[in-house]
């Protein structure tokens, strides 16, 4: 199992990952999901051990990263954003020099290095040189380099950016299939690629984690509430009586005046859509409103994704204040400590 | 480390580089040759191949930097530094295999220059003990070079700007010699003294000389070792400040 805790790391002044923790199981494949600047590549730097984190600690299968970075990289096959090729270099030449770069038994090696030639489709490229290749072969070339040794740990940076369709659909079956030995960290920014191959997702943003949860789950809890957008014509404060009045109303999330005195509304239902529809068309007509428009929805996915992104940082309600209140504290004397260090530093 | 140490050999071997900086060695070797063999006019044709490579490290010294100013910067151009930190190698294995391969690359450059102690040797006659003692010198002359350019390397973002800087540390190396001889610093003594014993030219004017004296083998290798360490703290600290 690997157990990231508290990860932060700062750049000169600017937080760019504050005080992020989750785990990633055995033979599981976890989405590390997040708009471009959220702090993906920063984290996955962190854990394959390029980076060296500010405060918290990486452990992979019980070796701490920055403790034991030879046992804990052993296990690590690394695919950056950027291939890391050598463009003078043949491909099979590379392969093999990663494969001594990762110690793995002379004898192993060519076994290791058709493997992986043949999983990843480049074989027929073997002797050609690498800066000759198109984008995407470089991208497997480098993927095929982090299976080399056949690492428990795969971390993959955005491995399917630049590639065609095909390629696309390639790569997340191979990303699919290694589920079965090995436990693998991916990131993108698209959502749809997270919810096919991923059991769960972390969502990053501005360096903080907004949720960790299965695709199924964060469906169930965010989309459960079906949401009638309405038109009325008519007094603004009647119609509003008259929607909170019916049974099977939540709330009324959205209010705004179009023309004249016609004003939208946009309701979020507790329960299925048909029959608070049919009542609120009724209850508004005997109470003399006429409906310009009506339409139904059900936020999807990517809604809650730029919903959870979006979200503020702070805490909403009283019980969530009181509930983080020792949590800020913390932090807010981390930071204090980390100001005298500087103070001391500067002196 | 084998394995970086190969794949640094064929970066250099399995491209034109390490040929093309060779030739551009044996030239200069050949002009300081053809010169001294114009200029002679008395009837004993007689020259030292101490002078010839006492006159060239001030050419050759340019010459390192297009060696070495490759070796950090363009990892990191190539984004290849990833794959170099998180293999289980350390940066102490990483720092020795490419100075190890820069080092077989000038070991190749030298025996080039063999060929003309060769071809002198089998028409005339040649001092073994002396040329060995200066082939000695030139070596570890070579290697602190070696070693000042990868610093430089480490600390640079391109390789451009790696041999540029390279360029005026070598330059700086040559202008500390005549700085510590100057009239102005011969008028404090004690300064001139502390100065003259970071000056490299001087001590390798022994071996041109054919004198080998341990004083000055553990000079140009503590130099080395120096700037070795200095860059893999370079390095360490390049990693923590990022960004």
């Amino acid at each position: 199992m690997i157990t990231i805790s508290n990860l932060t790391k700062y750049y000169g002044k600017n937080l760019a990952v504050n005080n992020i923790s989750f785990t990633i199981n055995e033979n599981e494949i976890l989405g590390f999901l997040g708009p471009n600047g959220a702090g993906k590549s920063t984290t996955m730097n962190m854990i394959s051990g390029y980076l060296p984190m500010t405060k918290g600690t990486v452990t992979i299968y019980g070796n701490d990263i920055s403790k034991k970075p030879m046992d804990a990289k052993k296990s690590i096959g690394y695919l950056p954003e950027i291939p890391p090729v050598y463009p003078d270099m043949k491909v099979k030449e590379y392969l093999k020099f990663c494969a001594g770069l990762k110690k793995i038994p002379v004898t192993k090696r060519s076994e290791q290095i058709d493997y992986v030639m043949r999983k990843l489709k480049i074989t027929d490229v073997s002797n050609r040189l690498i800066k000759h290749l198109s984008k995407g072969y470089r991208q497997r070339v480098g993927f095929a380099q982090a299976l080399l040794g056949n690492p428990k740990f795969l971390i993959l940076d955005e491995p399917t950016v630049g590639l065609d369709p095909e390629q696309v659909a390639e790569v997340r079956e191979i990303i699919k299939e290694l589920k079965k030995d090995h436990s693998v960290i991916f990131s993108s920014h698209i959502l749809s690629e997270v919810s096919a191959i991923c059991d769960r997702v972390v969502i990053i943003n501005k360096g903080v984690i907004r949720a960790i949860d299965t695709i199924e789950n964060l469906e169930k809890k965010f989309t459960s509430n079906f949401i009638i957008n309405i038109k009325i014509d008519g007094d603004k404060e009647k119609a509003q009586k008259t929607i909170t009045s019916i049974e099977g109303v939540k709330e009324i999330a959205e209010t705004r005046n179009e023309e004249g005195n016609v004003n939208f509304f946009s309701i979020i239902l507790e329960g299925e859509a048909d029959a608070v529809r049919g009542k609120l068309m009724s209850e508004l007509m005997a109470n003399g409103l006429s409906i310009v428009e009506i339409s139904t929805e059900k936020p999807n996915l990517e809604d809650v994704f730029i919903k959870l992104i979006n979200q503020p940082v702070k805490k909403e309600t009283l019980s969530d204040i009181l509930e983080a209140m020792p949590e800020e504290k913390e932090t807010a004397s981390d930071n204090a400590d980390a100001d005298t260090d500087k103070e001391k530093e500067e002196k | 480390m084998f394995s970086l140490y190969k794949k640094e050999l064929h970066s250099f071997f399995c491209t034109p580089f390490a040929y093309v900086i060779s030739s551009l060695f044996m030239l200069l070797f050949s002009f300081f040759i053809g010169s001294q063999i114009a200029d002679m006019t008395s009837s004993t044709i007689k020259f030292t191949y101490p002078d010839l490579f006492y006159n060239n490290i001030f050419y050759f010294i340019l010459l390192i930097p297009l060696l070495t100013m490759r070796t950090f910067a363009d990892e990191r151009k190539l984004n290849t530094e990833v794959l170099l930190f998180t293999s289980p190698i350390n940066v102490f294995h990483l720092v020795i295999a490419k100075f190890l391969a820069l080092t077989t690359v000038f070991i190749f450059m030298l025996a080039c220059s063999v060929v003309y102690p060769v071809v002198t040797a089998m028409n005339g006659e040649i001092i073994i003990s002396h040329l060995i003692s200066v082939y000695i010198g030139f070596f570890l002359w070579g290697i602190m070079c070696i070693a000042i350019g990868m610093l430089l390397s480490s600390f640079a973002e391109n390789p451009i700007t790696a041999a540029l800087l390279s360029e005026a540390v070598m330059l700086a190396l040559v202008w500390l010699d005549t700085f510590a001889t100057s009239d102005f610093i011969a008028r404090f003594p004690k300064l001139q003294a502390f100065i003259a014993m970071f000056t490299a030219q001087p001590k390798f004017v022994y071996f041109a000389r054919g004198l080998i004296r341990l004083s000055d083998i553990i000079f140009f290798i503590s130099v080395c070792v120096v700037f070795l360490g200095w860059t893999m703290i370079s390095i360490e600290k390049r990693r923590w400040n990022r960004g």
